[in-house]
């Protein structure tokens, strides 16, 4: 009998461990759900990775800045000279940028148990816990000092789940709520949601309900990311908030192909070479990739600086000369430059298909090929067009 | 008026105990029964028989009993006859509250089902429809009480829905939402970086 008791007093010590050991073989007996195995924040963070995911998001304004279906939903509107409408157009960049904003990746913390203080004077002076928040104004989340007062008199920092909890409470963030929605804690309905394709749903959700460091945020938006990558609908995400994460979990998980076939197919050969570039970087590929993205980059006008200049032309009064050049360019879609931004983006997507590192070797060589195809038709109507004009095929 | 005939109806439903005493009471009223004798009760049975047929008939229309299953609504919504009968528009489209004066009253009727049957001449339009069925589930009928601009669920003033139905349409909306069936803008998180990155960058260092 005494050793039974023995054996539960060391069942009550082992609590913690034996529960944190469930949390990791319930990780891997979905050993489909793939999990970033060191910490990946370093790596996100680098503003080399930042640029390149930027690039490959890409900055479609009719999409950052769609109609949203929020309660106020009002639109203003004003005259305004020619001067004040740049400005205004310079500050809607800045506001699309802000709305691209990426969700962090980092790694997944662990809980600790703090103690403060064990006081076992206290010890049943009351049968509940207490829980004391700090609620001053302006504080951020993690520096809130959330403790609690055990029943048997300890005096320590609360769990995550208590802290985000209090948080929550005290300073609500709006969409956010305190019951997990079904949709991600019943396996069969975020299923649902994946086969109808509402990939943003889901994500933006799962950013306002979890923390990035929670393994549930981590395990869900893998799912997502994995099913994504199987119904390869990567459209859907471009020149969202999500496309950055998504591209760098792929570069991570060696699984690129299938984005990487979407963009050549989409023709977004530049994407195309920077996501290479970035599973090089982050695989430590004895690969230049550097050179050929500065060369790219020196063709190519920034995301912003494209938005940019889309919003401006729609001012800009048509000159003659410009004017046709501008009609070939728009109505093939390309201009010198992006020719000669291919030819280079091709030989760096051709020589990463041609090493080990591709895995639908075929697949992807027939995209590149069928594309070199359309552009070489279209590079000849380019030419041939401007002969028509009378313009020098300078 | 009302309490002495719902009183006789008391009186005549517990000695009956005929599962139609329903009927028994407009056929009692009608004869004007004052005494409660076991013998007048036998013999309004006897008339109950006749008249029970025409007025199942003419009652069917407005009865609510039946449970119609969701599965059945979201095929009704799917079907031809809901297109003939609706055309393109939203259910409560061509629908009209009744009212005197210019002025509609500020809030819609409390039900338009009492005692599992229509009780009004203009039920709101999820009444007048059985095998229109407010569930989460039901997503294609939910669709059309929810603004395309504010993303909010209609009023009730706009929709004409009675309140024992306009609540059920907002729990059914706040459970499809849960479940994820029915999308909406979520609020935009804006991130505090420093709040992820600065930390970790903290204590990095110490680690080793
Ligand atoms: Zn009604």
């Amino acid at each position: 009998m005494s050793f039974l008791r023995y054996l539960r007093k060391i069942n009550t010590q082992l609590q913690l461990p034996t529960r944190l050991e469930r949390q990791f073989s319930n990780a891997g007996t979905k050993s489909a759900i793939l999990q970033y195995e060191k910490d990946p924040q370093p790596q996100f963070t680098d503003t080399e990775t930042q640029r390149l995911l930027q690039s490959m998001t890409q900055m479609q304004l009719d999409k950052v800045f769609r109609k949203r279906t929020v309660p106020d939903n009002d639109n203003e509107i004003k005259f305004m000279t020619t001067e004040q409408l740049e400005n205004e157009f310079v500050k809607m960049i800045e506001k699309a940028k802000h709305q691209l904003q990426m969700p962090p990746v980092v790694k997944v913390k662990q809980d600790t148990e703090r103690i403060i203080s064990k006081d076992p004077a206290l010890k049943d002076f009351q049968n509940t816990k207490f829980v004391f928040t700090d609620i001053t104004y302006g504080l951020r989340q993690s520096d809130r000092k959330v403790v609690v007062r055990d029943v048997d008199g300890t005096l320590s920092y609360a769990p995550l789940e208590t802290q985000k909890r209090m948080n929550q409470l005290y300073f609500p963030l709006k969409g956010r709520t305190f019951h997990t929605p079904r949709m991600f804690s019943e396996q069969e309905y975020l299923q649902r949601c994946l086969d109808d394709h509402k990939y943003e749903f889901v994500l933006d959700r799962l950013t306002v309900q979890y923390e990035p460091y929670e393994l549930d945020f981590h395990q869900i938006s893998a799912q997502v990311f994995q099913h994504l990558n199987e119904s390869k609908e990567f459209d859907q995400l471009r020149s969202t908030r999500h496309f950055g994460p998504m591209a760098f979990f792929y570069a991570w998980h060696h699984c690129i192909d299938d984005l990487l076939y979407d963009m050549i197919r989409r023709d977004y050969l530049q994407n195309a070479v920077e996501l290479i570039a970035l599973s090089y970087k982050l695989h430590n590929v004895p690969v230049e990739f550097r050179k050929t993205i500065s060369e790219l980059d020196a063709l190519q006008p920034t995301p912003e600086k494209r938005a940019l200049n889309q919003l401006l032309s729609s001012l800009k009064s048509k000159e003659e000369h410009e004017g046709i050049q501008q009609e070939i360019q728009t109505a093939i879609g390309k201009a010198e430059s992006d020719f000669a931004a291919d030819e280079i983006s091709l030989k760096f997507i051709e020589a990463y298909i041609a090493s080990e590192h591709a895995l639908k070797k075929v697949q992807l060589e027939l995209a590149v090929q069928t594309l070199k195809e359309i552009n070489l038709e279209k590079l000849q109507l380019y030419h041939g067009l401007k002969k028509a004009h009378g313009m020098h095929a300078s | 008026m009302l309490p002495i005939t719902r009183g006789i109806y008391n009186a005549l439903s517990l000695i009956a105990r005929s599962p139609q005493n329903r009927y028994a009471l407009h056929t009692a009223s009608a004869l004007q029964c004052k005494a409660v004798a076991a013998e007048a009760e036998a013999e309004t049975a006897a008339e109950d028989v006749e008249q029970d047929a025409a007025a199942e008939q003419k009652l069917d229309a407005n009865d609510r009993t039946k449970v119609i299953p969701v599965e059945t609504s979201m095929r009704y919504l799917k079907s031809a006859a809901y297109k003939q009968t609706y055309g393109d528009d939203f259910v409560w489209v061509q629908y009209r509250r009744n009212h005197k004066g210019m002025f509609a009253p500020r809030k819609t009727r409390k039900t338009c089902i009492r005692q599992g049957k229509i009780s009004t001449g203009n039920p709101c339009p999820i009444c007048r429809d059985e095998y229109l069925v407010l569930d989460h589930r039901n997503t294609d009928l939910i669709k059309q009480f929810i603004s395309p601009q504010s993303g909010q669920v209609l009023s009730y003033s706009k929709t004409g829905l009675c309140q024992k139905s306009h609540f059920k349409l907002l729990v059914a909306v706040e459970r499809a939402r849960d479940y994820g069936l029915l999308t909406y803008d979520v609020p935009f998180r804006e991130y505090d970086y420093s709040e992820y990155y600065g930390k970790t960058e903290e204590t990095a260092p110490k680690k080793p």
